[in-house]
């Protein structure tokens, strides 16, 4: 099937994405993973001849929003995770994205979500303002207002020779 | 002419129209320190592009593959689609594991439970081992104690299954000496009942018989022959 095949061409690009907003790799699969279930779902609102991943990366971006907003809750309730994080995860074989905590990461980390999004879109991703202001679901001038704050508390962080 | 910051960054972006570019290429050609911008804003670009370039390049794990591609459909279609298994919930699942192994092993000692052990390795025994040996995925009752799940040739050569049995999901190859224990997970609907779906298998494990299968999963034929064929 094409849309299925076209998924896995972006499977790259998602999974990026989705370290760029989770910020961590075992989250970042998961995202990816209920992306991708989501977007299979509800291919029907696909509409074929306007870009899939655009699509794909509203999609993304929406479910991780939600997810914040489900662990806001979840954390005011449970024991963190930390708990368990050693124990046995052998049998799961998953491949961990190794992305080195670098300056750069470290400052991509320091900026607030809104700007950390826009940057990964634009300046990552490569979407035009318009591309990505639309998956963001915001206004070109938001868009812009955001990237010059981001860009400027990078560049501070990174020293100005960037 | 003032240029303000945005419009010197969509320059710096490519982002302006013809008329407005050349505006901008103007401004810089008279202020050094617009040119020293735009050069910043371009590095910066490529320090932060070429920060996440590798991540792409990676290998995509086969859970996430497996949703797409229809070489791998044969063990994920069976379920039902579901949200995937939360980290602090396979946190769960594993220290569960690791209590279940010890329920199960310590039981053994009274020779009663599904394993006994033999040297390091933990081989299947009793209902679970006569599972394993005649049991069919393909025609098996919806209320039998252990369900078999996939089938398939591993890649040292033999026989493997995965089974669940209550609270148990497992991976288990036949050798010589029987069916080793090569995986387990907590079996799902125990401890979680909320992410309970009938029949289906602890998504770690199926990533485990995922990265140890050769070719396909057996289908109901082949199933049936290597069962007559006493799993050799």
């Amino acid at each position: 099937m094409a849309f299925e095949s076209d998924l896995l061409a972006l499977l790259p690009r998602l999974r990026r994405f989705a370290l760029s907003l989770s910020r961590d790799a075992t989250d970042g699969d998961d995202l990816c993973q209920m992306a991708v279930e989501r977007a299979l779902k509800s291919r029907d609102q696909w509409q074929p001849g306007t870009r899939l991943d655009s699509w794909m990366f509203r999609i993304m971006r929406n479910l991780w929003i939600d997810e914040v907003r489900m662990r806001g809750r979840r954390d005011r309730t449970f024991a963190p995770e930390e708990a368990g994080a050693t124990v046995g995860d052998d049998g799961d074989r998953r491949i961990e994205m190794a992305l080195e905590v670098t300056d750069v990461g470290r400052a991509m980390d320091r900026l607030p979500p809104e700007q950390r999004e826009a940057i990964a879109l634009v300046l990552v991703e490569g979407f035009a303002y318009r591309e990505a202001a639309e998956i963001l679901d915001i206004p070109m001038g938001t868009l812009t207002s955001r990237l010059v704050r981001g860009r400027e508390a990078l560049m501070r962080e990174l020293g100005e020779a960037a | 002419m003032t240029i303000d910051r945005e419009t010197l960054m969509a320059y710096a972006d490519g982002e302006l129209d013809e008329l407005t570019r050349r505006r901008v290429e103007q401004a810089i050609a008279d202020d050094p320190a617009l040119a020293a911008q735009v050069e910043a804003d371009r590095a910066l670009r490529a320090r932060i592009s070429g920060h996440y370039a590798g991540v792409a390049d990676q290998p995509v794990p086969d859970r996430l593959r497996a949703l797409l591609d229809s070489n791998v459909h044969e063990i994920t279609d069976a379920r039902p689609m579901r949200q995937p298994v939360r980290r602090w919930v396979m946190n769960a699942a594993a220290i569960a594991a690791t209590l279940i192994i010890g329920v199960f092993v310590g039981r053994e000692m009274g020779d009663a439970g599904p394993f006994r052990t033999t040297g390091d390795m933990l081989v299947a025994q009793g209902a679970l081992a006569r599972a394993l040996d005649t049991q069919l995925a393909s025609s098996q009752s919806a209320s039998a104690a252990t369900r078999i799940g996939v089938s398939f040739r591993g890649v040292d050569g033999g026989y493997c299954r995965t089974f669940s049995s209550g609270k148990l999901d497992g991976l288990a190859c036949r050798t010589e000496q029987g069916w080793i224990l090569r995986n387990m997970a907590n079996g799902e609907g125990q401890a979680i009942p909320e992410y309970r779906q009938a029949g289906s298998m602890n998504p770690a494990l199926l990533a485990a018989a995922q990265a140890m299968m050769v070719g396909d999963p057996l289908d109901a034929a082949a199933e049936q022959a290597a069962r007559d064929g006493h799993w050799r």
